[in-house]
């Protein structure tokens, strides 16, 4: 069964929080701006994931990419939703195209920063 | 691989270990007084945007486009810092400033050495926030106009050649892999209030030794032989002038920096970070002979730093490695 959005942020903090106190829960959900019962709820799955801001703000306190947590939260980032909307058909296309590849081929595509002559 | 995601540079190593992750972005900040006394950590205030010079190669340099990379835009005396949030995952990290090494200010080599150290362990070493002039004591990043002669690369080479900053990330051999604790330093995010931006100004910046900062560059627990110095990834970061910002990217620059003044007034917290069970590098004799920006232009009869009254630090966070329950570690804004 994939982790659910709650139980892979717990399991994320508790793992932080094993070298480090400031990973307790009411310290983290003060860091991201939310209340420490609220964050309780949301890692044992009593309450729907946060908004994107906070999930980006969780993701870097937990060191996670910010995409991979909103997709675990059902969510797509706010600047991808702009992207697609800019060029809906040539987006959609790629995507659609790009959907079967394995992981090696479609990070043939992702771009790179490109390293030059220093 | 490098990728650049929502103005962070994420360095991976698949091939290596599916943990080998790790992000560096630069952050806005108070430059320090160049004063002569010794401060705490300013907090970060925001990023600083990045972008790939392929996107605006018919407006940089000819010279940013051989050295690739990626740029970013930086007022005249503005500050920054260097915020390393890896995963647990270890790493060397080697950052020079205009090819001036920041640990030991020896000219740039992409190898890894040890005596001296000349490089960072990430996560151990959360940030760097200047030059390394003696144990525990770092003069600030501060941009000033390559050729102007206040950066380190002209102070030491003589010459305007390089700029911007250079970083070179190893990895740990996977099999010596066990997870390390990491650390965050906080601050205000300051939404952009964007300025028109003025004519465009000569825009390749170097980084100058500003104020004294407290920071200490922690010395490698690691053998030399543990990295992996077969698999490395590095990245030019040019900076551009951020009066020029708008005319090369078409993208309004960053808002002016805070001065001493209206930073003390939002009553920002400054940090002092401890590792107590680090040893820290003894810093560099080299870099800590070079002139700072207000010494140096006292010397030319300039005044190239506005707003440099000293301050009276307060509201210190203290941030340790390692807290133990009930223990600081962020302040509340």
């Amino acid at each position: 069964m994939p982790a659910s959005f709650g139980r892979y942020v717990r399991r994320r903090r508790e793992a932080l929080r094993q070298q480090d106190s400031a990973y307790s829960v009411r310290q983290l959900a003060q860091r991201i701006g939310v209340e420490p019962s609220y964050l309780s709820k949301v890692e044992r799955d009593e309450e729907a994931p946060p908004s994107e801001e906070k999930i980006v703000r969780l993701a870097g306190e937990l060191g996670e990419d910010p995409d991979v947590l909103l997709a675990m939260a059902g969510k797509v980032s706010s600047d991808l939703k702009r992207i697609i909307l800019a060029r809906p058909e040539l987006f959609s296309t790629l995507i659609r195209q790009l959907k079967d590849l394995p992981d090696r081929a479609v990070s043939r595509v992702v771009r790179e920063v490109r390293d030059g002559k220093w | 691989m490098i990728e650049l995601k929502r103005d962070v540079l994420v360095f991976r190593f698949p091939k290596v270990h599916e943990d080998a992750k790790m992000r560096v972005d630069f952050q806005r900040t108070l430059r320090i007084p160049d004063d002569d006394k010794d401060y705490p950590l300013p907090a970060g205030l925001g990023r600083f945007p990045l972008r790939h010079v392929d996107d605006f190669a018919q407006r940089v340099p000819q010279k940013w486009i051989d050295h690739g990379g990626i740029m970013l835009p930086m007022y005249q005396s503005e500050a920054l810092w260097i915020n390393f949030s890896a995963g647990q995952y270890p790493f060397a990290v080697k950052v020079a400033a205009g090819k001036i090494n920041a640990v030991t200010g020896d000219s740039w080599t992409d190898e890894l050495h040890r005596e001296p150290q000349d490089y960072m362990v990430v996560p151990h070493q959360p940030w760097l926030d200047g030059y390394c002039i003696e144990k525990g004591l770092i003069r600030q990043f501060v941009a000033m106009p390559l050729g102007s002669g206040y950066s380190a690369e002209e102070q030491i080479t003589g010459e305007a050649e390089h700029g911007g900053l250079q970083i070179v990330v190893y990895p740990l051999k996977p099999e010596l892999y066990r997870p390390v604790a990491r650390m965050t330093r906080g601050g205000p995010m300051f939404e952009a209030e964007f300025l028109c931006a003025a004519a465009p100004a000569a825009f390749d910046m170097g980084l100058a030794p500003g104020g004294k900062m407290r920071q200490e560059i922690y010395d490698d627990t690691y053998e030399l032989s543990d990295w992996n110095q077969e698999r490395s990834s590095r990245c030019f970061v040019h900076i551009c002038n951020s009066l020029a910002w708008r005319a090369v990217t078409q993208e309004a620059p960053p808002t002016t920096p805070l001065t001493a003044r209206e930073y003390k007034n939002y009553g920002i917290p400054w940090f002092e970070y401890y590792a107590d069970d680090a040893k820290a590098v003894q810093g560099s004799k080299l870099l800590g002979k070079l002139k700072s920006v207000a010494q140096l232009g006292k010397e030319k009869g300039d005044v190239p730093l506005p707003d440099n009254e000293s301050i009276q630090p307060e509201k210190i966070v203290q941030l340790r490695k390692g807290l133990s329950k009930g223990q600081v570690r962020e302040g509340t804004f």
